[in-house]
């Protein structure tokens, strides 16, 4: 029962120790590997490339994330983006952009509470519920859609991608600035804290007194808001909305949580190492295209990573409870 | 073999000498002997904790022994698996079946058989089955097609003793087996293991129901600590108190400090429940507490106290009752509305129910801060100053805050729980077993904690199997038996073996209150079920009709004869009514069938013209179990 109280670890072997710090260690040693084998992966254009690749999959990453967190999945990422990409394109025939865009927003929300209450009022399976949302979503999809992409965009939409300031382009930065609030709600709020709690012991989180009800359904709005705010970016860039759009998205962006290290048992992630596992998705699809390695090699190295991340966290885990 | 006085007992099918067993640093069992002999019901005892589960799951195969020598028919033996046992003839029937609850109950009776090669005919197993049955004398009783999940506690149980007997077994272990069965079910399967016993298997009971122990076991066996310190006692040699002694057997030592005098109390309670129920567990436990008080909710594990505490707290839902706070009536369905109206648990299971894993100590610290805290943030800053003066109270080391709680030991987790509640300054807490796993150096100052809480104002509740450490640290204890408040009574009436007595679970409780019940109201009087000790009285259950006479006894407290209103009656206990001023009383001794006592009925009535005594004893003379044995 005992065991031993050892000495505070210091601060700089704590940051070395951390999960983060091995992810970055990990995403720059890929870096020098993808720049040895191809001379175009450093290129200031490349970089940007691929700054402007994580956007999507980055944004629905911070979503997934606070549900992994939570000891959930949600499935339906890529569903509701598609759903409401369409939906965006067809409020924008009628609706300014101002208007459009956070409706279409909400609408991922109202979609997420759905799946959210009943996943934490009905206790149903967050796999079972989000793959429904997820078929119900895609249907939905093609039906509003009329089984094509819709075009004719305004063309104003385009300045949210195509603006920039201090040269970093306003997608890049929003993306920053989404990890940075993310971060800063999941370590210093009671919100953030919650969220890791109900992940790590529902039943002590209750017994304290936490909302745990609240918030086990909020992180599902989130990611389902999310989905409806990364589709606005990639509607702004494609200027079409295409029914099919965010095809399996849901795989990447659960696999780049668990490569950042997030415990699919739920109260173990951080959103930094999310950011890594963007990163290092992002790169290693980059760096394949610039290999001219063909696409359907590509699906194998990602599943192969994912299989490798979730080994590694297993093996550390078993390391750290033997002692 | 031919002279009457030679022991005919047979040898020990099963000999268990010197075994141990650790789990981590803990010892389950430090020496325990144990025989088991073909054609004998053994009864192991012991209090929570003693061991007595875990030497039963170690002749049955479930977990391997530390130490020690255990033989079987005389040869040694090892066993690693279930399988083994199995294969040995030895077979557990436990508390928590360990029944495939999708599969019908012939599939269950058989499912060590699923394991063998080759095929299997299900009609031959079927008549094998109707035959184990029919030789338990229950052909009728289980329907073989049904899923055992459709079953009742009971069949469930004959589907495990069947399942053992389908494997031949030699020798049976009962974990418990009576802890959720009723009074009838209970004889029938008392009936069962006469039967097997007479067949010349070997049995064990595992149990701390004494009146039970009495009515089926043929010795004892007692272990306390982890160790055997009674060993084959015959039963029909011993009474309760006997039992009791060996199960307890020692003095509290100097851990608890006395709590210092002088300590006020509030004068209204601050905290009451009056008949909560929250079934299965909790059917109708009352209480009150002062602020200042600690009082103790003794009890079996599994006796409903946690579960009430659950209830109180929101945690789980309630069937009725109604609970105050500073006597006004509050109703939290939820453990954020019980924090709010000023109460604060620290649960049974640390790491199941207190300990969030991935958050850090601090985190841990104010997690019921945090709850509270109505704004964004985490609220931390609001409570920074009575956190570090908290910090040092507990001596917790300042500088490891932002590591894991569960690289502290168990005692240092139990201060950090303790200190979360602490930190929201509750008016009523309540702390569920705060001991469990606690070294002996931590315990003392959890206990000098709780004092100073209490000390401060704060009405304590402690909730405890550990009736040395309720008497060590409470000034008033209320004894909870299978769900129903028995008795609430000041430390200084109590000792740790009258309280053992209290907590004993009395199959027998309702049906003799029915009978109390029947008796006052035919009768006019009082009628009462008590343990009588020497000039010490406890009494169980007491019913009075309107207009009874008052004897001075009420149910759950403890009195001594010469306070009574009936000393006369209590002194001389003939087979006729006796006489006391203007009280006339009859005590009927009740025993079982083996004779033992299970205390006595009394019916006091006024006047002198009293009833016949064969009226009376009639509708007593049925508690008695009916001897069913020749």
């Amino acid at each position: 029962m005992a065991t031993r109280d050892t000495t505070s670890p210091g601060l700089v072997s704590r940051v070395l120790n951390s999960l983060e710090f091995r992810m970055l260690g990990l995403a720059l040693l890929l870096a020098v590997a993808l720049s040895l084998l191809s001379p175009y992966f450093l290129t200031q254009r490349n970089l940007f490339n691929i700054m402007d690749q994580s956007v999507v999959i980055g944004i629905v990453a911070v979503g997934m994330t606070f549900v992994i967190l939570t000891g959930g999945i949600d499935l339906s990422v890529g569903a509701v983006f598609g759903l409401t990409g369409i939906a965006l394109a067809l409020l924008l025939r009628d609706f300014p952009i101002a208007v459009a865009i956070p409706l279409a927003v909400a609408m991922g929300g109202v979609v997420g509470l759905f799946s959210g209450v009943l996943i934490a009022v009905f206790g149903l399976a967050p796999f079972v519920v989000t793959l429904g949302v997820m078929a119900i979503g895609r249907s939905l999809s093609f039906i509003l859609s009329g089984q094509r992409s819709l075009s004719g965009l305004p063309a104003d939409l385009q300045n949210i991608v195509y603006s920039s300031f201090l040269g970093i382009p306003a997608n890049v930065l929003f993306l920053i600035a989404l990890y940075a609030l993310a971060w800063a709600y999941l370590t210093y709020t009671k919100g953030g804290r919650t969220i890791y709690a109900v992940g790590s012991n529902v039943e002590a989180a209750r017994a304290a007194g936490l909302s745990t009800t609240f918030y086990s359904i909020l992180p599902y709005v989130v990611s389902g808001a999310l989905s409806a705010v990364a589709v606005t970016f990639s509607l702004a860039q494609i200027m079409s909305a295409d029914p099919l759009a965010g095809n399996q998205l849901e795989l990447d962006a659960i696999a780049a949580v668990v490569i950042g290290g997030a415990s699919l048992y739920g109260g173990r992630g951080t959103i930094i190492g999310t950011l890594m596992g963007v990163l290092i998705m992002v790169m290693i699809r980059n760096g394949l295209n610039l290999m001219g390695v063909s696409p359907f090699w590509q699906g194998s190295a990602i599943g192969s990573i994912i299989i490798l991340a979730l080994l590694a966290e297993r093996l550390i885990n078993w390391r750290s409870t033997r002692r | 073999m031919t002279h009457q006085d030679i022991e005919t007992r047979a040898a020990p099918l099963l000999s268990a000498r010197g075994v141990s067993k650790t789990f981590g640093s803990t010892k389950a069992l430090v020496d325990a002997n144990l025989d088991l002999r073909p054609g004998e019901i053994t009864g192991l005892l012991g209090a929570n904790g003693a061991g007595k589960s875990t030497l039963s799951r170690i002749i049955s195969g479930h977990i391997a022994p530390s130490g020690g020598t255990l033989t079987l028919g005389g040869a040694p033996f090892a066993i690693s698996s279930t399988r083994d046992a199995f294969h040995h003839g030895i077979a557990l029937v436990a508390q928590e079946t360990s029944l495939a609850p999708d599969m019908s109950v012939l599939e269950n009776i058989f499912l060590p058989d699923l394991a063998r090669p080759g095929r299997l005919s299900f009609a031959r197993l079927r008549d094998r089955a109707l035959e184990i049955l029919s030789s338990l004398g229950h052909e009728h009783a289980l329907p073989l097609n049904a899923e055992v999940r459709s079953l009742s506690a009971a069949q469930r149980q004959l589907v495990e003793i069947a399942k053992a007997l389908a494997l031949d077994a030699r020798l049976v272990i009962f974990d418990e087996p009576t802890a959720s069965l009723s009074p009838t079910e209970v004889d029938s399967l008392f009936d069962i293991m006469a039967r097997l016993r007479d067949d010349g298997r070997a049995l064990a009971f595992v149990s701390h129901r004494l009146e039970e122990v009495f009515a089926i076991t043929d010795r004892v066996t007692i272990l306390r600590e982890g160790t055997t310190v009674a060993q084959d006692l015959p039963t029909a040699d011993l009474n309760q108190g006997d039992i009791i002694r060996h199960m307890v057997g020692k003095d509290i030592g100097a851990i608890y400090d006395a709590r210092r005098a002088g300590h006020a109390l509030s004068d209204a309670p601050v905290f009451e429940v009056r008949n909560l129920k929250a079934e299965p567990w909790v059917r109708d436990i009352s209480f009150s507490v002062r602020g200042g008080e600690i009082l103790g909710l003794g009890g079996l594990v599994g006796a409903g106290r946690s579960e009430a505490a659950e209830a109180i707290f929101g945690l789980r839902a309630r069937q009725g009752g109604e609970i105050f706070v500073n006597g006004a009536p509050v109703n939290p369905r939820r453990p954020a509305e019980a924090i709010r109206l000023g109460l604060g648990l620290v649960a049974e299971d640390r790491r199941a129910q207190n300990i969030v894993p991935d958050l850090s100590v601090r985190e841990n610290l104010m997690l019921a801060q945090m709850g509270l805290h109505r704004g964004f943030g985490r609220g931390f800053g609001a409570v920074k100053a009575r956190m570090d003066r908290l910090i040092e109270q507990l001596g917790l080391p300042a500088n490891r805050l932002d590591t894991s709680l569960l690289n502290y030991s168990g005692g240092m987790q139990q201060k950090i729980i303790i200190a979360r509640w602490l930190l929201v300054d509750p008016r009523i807490l309540i702390l569920d077993e705060p001991t469990k796993g606690v070294d002996i150096g931590t315990r003392s100052s959890i206990y000098k904690l709780l004092q100073e809480v209490a000390d401060a104002g704060v009405a304590v509740i402690v909730i405890s199997s550990d009736f040395e450490e309720l008497l060590g640290v409470c000034e008033r204890i209320v004894v909870v038996s299978d769900g129903f408040t028995i008795a609430d009574l000041p430390k200084s009436l109590l000792s740790e073996e009258k309280l053992t007595l209290l907590a004993a679970p009395r199959t027998s409780t309702e049906r003799n209150t029915a009978v109390l019940r029947d008796l006052s109201h035919s009768f006019g009087g009082q009628a009462f079920w008590t343990l009588i000790d020497g000039d010490e009285l406890i009494c169980l259950a007491c019913v009075t009709h309107t207009g009874g006479p008052e004897t001075g006894l009420a149910a759950g407290q403890a009195i001594r004869a010469e306070d009574t209103a009936i000393p006369a009656a209590l002194a001389t206990r003939s087979d006729a009514f006796t006489a006391d001023g203007a009280v006339t009383t009859l005590l009927t001794q009740l025993r079982d069938k083996r004779g033992h006592d299970l205390g006595w009925i009394g019916l006091s009535v006024p006047g002198n013209a009293p009833p016949c005594v064969k009226d009376v004893t009639a509708r007593v003379a049925h508690l008695s179990r009916p001897e069913k044995e020749t």
